[in-house]
C-alpha cells in the first residue's frame, strides 16, 4: 500500500476557499462598500475639492457644525474601519492564517484593533458630536 | 471576416499565455495592493486628523494641515486618489457582477469602470494641479 503524499488531504476545493471569510462578513463588506462610496464622495467634495488650500481647525470645525456632515464622518469612521480590517483579514487568510485557530485569533485581534480605532476616532470627533 | 477563422477559440485564448497575463488577475492584484495601501492610509488619517484634539484650540492640527497643503503632499494626494478610485470602481464592478451584470462580458465591464476612474481622476487632477500651480482653489 502506498502512503498518501503528505499534505494532499488538506487541499480544499476552490469554492470553499472563496467563501472562507464567512457569509455575514461578505455581506457587511458589500454594505460598507456602498456606504463608503456615497459618504467618501461627499467627504472628498466638501473637504478637499471645495476647500483645497483652506484646511485648518476653523475650516473643519465650520463644516462639522452641520449635523449631517458630522454624521457622514461617523459613518465613514465605522464603515471604513470595518471594511479596511475585514479586507485585511481576507488578504491575511490567504497567506498565513490558514488554520482555523489562527483565523479565529486573527479575527479577535482585528476586532480589538477596530474597536480601539472606533473609540479613538469617536473621541476625536466628540466636541462636534455633543 | 478575414482573419476571423484564424482566431483562437475563446476557451483556449489564454492557455499558455500564463496566469498573470489575464486582465482579471491584474484587476485582482491591484485591488489587493490598493486595498492594503488604503488600510494604512485610513489608520494614518484617523491619527493625523485626531490632532484636532491634542491640546490647544487646534494649534497642532493647523501646523499639520499647513504641512499637508504643501505642493508635494497635494501631489501625493493625487496618488492616493488613484488608489481610492481604482479600488472603488473595481469594487463596483465586483458588486455588479455579484448581481449578475455583464457576467458574459467581463472585460467590457472592467474597462467601463476604468473609464469612470479616468473621468473622476481628471476632476481631481484639475483641482489639485490648479492649486499646485496657482496656489488657489477652483471655487475661490
Amino acid at each position: 500500500m502506498v502512503p498518501a503524499e503528505k499534505g494532499t488531504g488538506r487541499v480544499k476545493p476552490a469554492v470553499a476557499r472563496a467563501h472562507r471569510g464567512g457569509m455575514w462578513a461578505w455581506l457587511f463588506q458589500r454594505i460598507t462598500a456602498a456606504l463608503l462610496i456615497v459618504c467618501l464622495a461627499i467627504h472628498l467634495l466638501f473637504t478637499h475639492i471645495l476647500n483645497i488650500g483652506q484646511l485648518g481647525y476653523e475650516n473643519v470645525a465650520e463644516r462639522l457644525a452641520h449635523t449631517s456632515l458630522t454624521a457622514v464622518d461617523i459613518v465613514l469612521l465605522a464603515a471604513g474601519i470595518y471594511h479596511a480590517l475585514n479586507g485585511l483579514r481576507m488578504v491575511l487568510l490567504d497567506y498565513w492564517f490558514t488554520s482555523r485557530g489562527r483565523a479565529r485569533a486573527l479575527a479577535v485581534a482585528l476586532w480589538v484593533v477596530g474597536l480601539a480605532l472606533m473609540v479613538y476616532g469617536t473621541w476625536a470627533l466628540w466636541p462636534w458630536i455633543t | 471576416m478575414k482573419g476571423l477563422g484564424r482566431r483562437k477559440p475563446r476557451e483556449l485564448a489564454n492557455v499558455g499565455a500564463g496566469l498573470w497575463k489575464a486582465t482579471g488577475m491584474w484587476a485582482w492584484l491591484l485591488f489587493r495592493i490598493s486595498g492594503l495601501v488604503l488600510v494604512l492610509y485610513l489608520i494614518a488619517h484617523i491619527i493625523v486628523t485626531s490632532t484636532a484634539r491634542w491640546g490647544g484650540e487646534g494649534e497642532t492640527f493647523d501646523s499639520v494641515m499647513q504641512l499637508f497643503e504643501k505642493p508635494v503632499f497635494v501631489f501625493l494626494d493625487l496618488v492616493l486618489v488613484v488608489a481610492v478610485l481604482y479600488h472603488a470602481l473595481n469594487g463596483v464592478r465586483i458588486m455588479l457582477m455579484d448581481c449578475g451584470v455583464s457576467t458574459q462580458r467581463h472585460k467590457v465591464l472592467f474597462w467601463s469602470a476604468m473609464a469612470v476612474v479616468v473621468i473622476c481622476f481628471a476632476i481631481f487632477a484639475w483641482v489639485s494641479l490648479t492649486y499646485i500651480i496657482t496656489g488657489k482653489g477652483v471655487t475661490r
